[in-house]
């Protein structure tokens, strides 16, 4: 690949921080020159990091390319929104950069015990759960947060974490081998796509661990998260082979679910009612909806301009609707623009789970790019009143020190993969 | 003036974005170019060219397959140019090359290798540049373009 080319990306992100810094300048009126010094930072750290992966050969060049636009941009709309919030996320984006090293080293030297460490990660989700179950602080009806130190002090959301550990526990589960002793036998499944059907025992233990996950996401009310895990399983066990029969006993259970959920929990009822007639009662429970969709409109195709939209009447704008205000201000081909971002963020990681060999490591690619997309789609999805909305954020670009760390983390995860991917091709 | 300032900077912005969605789709295509190109070595002499419609096969198959020194040609999972096409043998045919001419050989198929329309008996037969192989439900042009010239 010619090296212009190679660089031109990189060139783009920088031009759109520039631009992104001249329209906060002037729009806002609210110069900081924290904020200056951390987008060029996220620059530098872009560049230095791009060259890295690419001339060191950690594997695919483009998932950092991406991860910086949309973390590029989302710095821009927080630090719009306001000073504060941007500052931090600019601030947690190099953060997360760190993360996606570390996640990537850590991935290389622990791979070959990872695929036994089932128990582990159910261990550590659980314990997670109990956490925030104990300690944790309510916001917005989810008891979801962890708050460390006072009321100024660091509050987490153990449940971004755990997203990461369902995918490792589900990864393990369908890849892990029934005869130990046999390693002729492993070789010759790693030449299958996804490996032999699973039995009836891995199935189940998957739906085990899924019920477990689903039930303690619903004593905290997070809905999002759980109908993000939900999914995920749905589709690993549809890719690992389960039978028709099965697929239809688990859509029939999540129906129940909901079902049951809709007709006693008040909460889900309003979700549901504001989806399907949000201007019946536009000032109560279609509140959030119709000030997303008001925006949206607003922003026609070309968008009002940044700085110059009415965000602030969109209520949690800067977590999990920003979206409604990216397609306020950039107009519908912002908002385009963003999904089409996401949409060739899965796709490399789809291409990372492709090309791998090693079964688990697969399996760990197919999860965590199905999963990191599947949450794009939840929360875009939501705020455009396509289905029902449910609290989760936009990956890379919501506002949200735990969000943005361990979504960090999983690509850094993809990174090493991909990494290994080119070891082996390097070997034969 | 600032309104007006902050919407065509917006207008820059989102192009920015398209502009850098083309860049990387750019780079993933002359990557997937020169990795496809990488696969088959790209100094291969010869390859099969496929002249059946694809979309008449319920099965995924390639245009072309470039030839190796020695390939089995086949259903099973052991032969080196793997083909899903129920009508093949297990291991169909075999072509290889010897001398700088590529020779081809029926592996005792069910329903036999053809050549221009011919039935191949035991002996393995030269091939030469525009022969047609058929195979199962597949035809092929075999495709030798500069000649084999040690």
């Amino acid at each position: 690949m010619s090296y212009a080319r190679s660089m031109k990306p990189l060139f783009y992100i920088i031009l759109l921080n520039a631009v992104g810094a001249a329209l906060i300048s002037i729009s806002g009126g609210a110069r900081s020159p924290e904020a200056l010094v951390l987008t060029g930072a996220i620059c530098v750290v872009s560049i230095i990091c791009y060259t890295v992966v690419s001339f060191a050969g950690f594997g695919d060049p483009y998932l950092f390319l991406i991860i910086s636009m949309l973390g590029s941009v989302g710095g821009i709309m927080q630090l719009r929104i306001r000073t504060a919030y941007g500052v931090r996320q600019l601030k947690w984006f190099l953060l997360g950069t760190a993360c996606y090293f570390l996640a990537m080293l850590i991935f290389l030297a622990m791979r070959k015990i990872l695929p036994r460490l089932t128990p582990l990660y159910v261990g550590v989700s659980v314990a997670l759960y109990a956490a925030t179950l104990v300690f944790g602080r309510t916001s917005h009806g989810s008891r979801n947060w962890i708050v460390i130190g006072g009321d100024n002090g660091l509050s987490i959301q153990p449940s971004e974490l755990i997203r990461i550990f369902f995918v490792l526990t589900l990864a393990a589960i369908f890849t892990a081998q029934p005869d130990k002793n046999s390693k002729k036998k492993k070789k010759a499944d790693g030449d299958k796509p996804f490996g032999l059907r699973p039995n009836a025992a891995r199935l189940l233990s998957a739906s085990a661990v899924t019920a477990v996950n689903l039930g303690f996401l619903l004593l905290q009310r997070e809905w999002g998260i759980a109908l993000l895990f939900f999914a995920t399983y749905f589709f690993f066990i549809y890719v690992y082979g389960a039978s028709r029969g099965y697929l239809l006993l688990n859509a029939a259970a999540a129906v129940g679910v909901g079902a049951v959920s809709l007709k006693y929990m008040g909460h889900i009822q309003t979700r549901v009612e504001a989806w399907l007639n949000p201007f019946a009662d536009a000032s109560g429970k279609g509140y959030q909806i119709t000030q997303s969709l008001f925006a949206i409109g607003e922003g026609g195709f070309v968008g009002r301009g940044i700085g110059e939209g009415s965000v602030y009447f969109i209520p949690e704008v800067h977590s999990d609707f920003i979206f409604s205000a990216i397609c306020e201000e950039m107009g519908i081909l912002g908002g385009f623009a963003i999904v089409m971002l996401y949409f060739v963020l899965t796709y490399r990681g789809f291409k990372i789970a492709l090309a791998c060999t090693n079964r688990f490591n697969k399996a760990v690619a197919f999860g965590l790019s199905l999963m990191l997309g599947l949450q794009s789609f939840i929360i875009i999805g939501g705020v455009t009143k396509m289905i029902p909305l449910t609290g989760i954020t936009l990956p890379f670009i919501s506002y949200g020190g735990s969000s943005m760390l361990t979504t960090f983390a999983a690509y850094g995860i993809l990174q090493a993969i991909s990494a290994l991917k080119e070891e082996t091709t390097d070997e034969l | 003036m600032g309104e007006i300032l902050s919407k065509i900077l917006t207008y820059i912005f989102v192009i920015i974005i398209y502009l850098f969605i083309y860049a990387i789709i750019r780079m993933i295509y002359f990557d997937i170019r020169a990795m496809n190109r990488k696969k088959s070595g790209g100094l291969a002499d010869a390859y099969l060219k496929l002249i059946n419609l694809r979309r008449d096969l319920d099965f995924n198959i390639d245009e072309s397959y470039e030839l190796e020194d020695d390939e089995v040609i086949g259903r099973g999972a052991k032969c080196t140019l793997r083909l899903p096409d129920k009508y093949l043998s297990v291991r169909h045919c075999r072509i290889y090359k010897a001398d700088g001419s590529f020779f081809i050989e029926d592996l005792d198929s069910t329903n036999g290798t053809f050549l221009n329309g011919d039935e191949l008996g035991d002996e393995a037969v030269e091939l030469i540049d525009g022969d047609k192989i058929s195979i199962g439900r597949l035809n092929f042009i075999f495709v030798m373009p500069k000649g084999v010239d040690e």
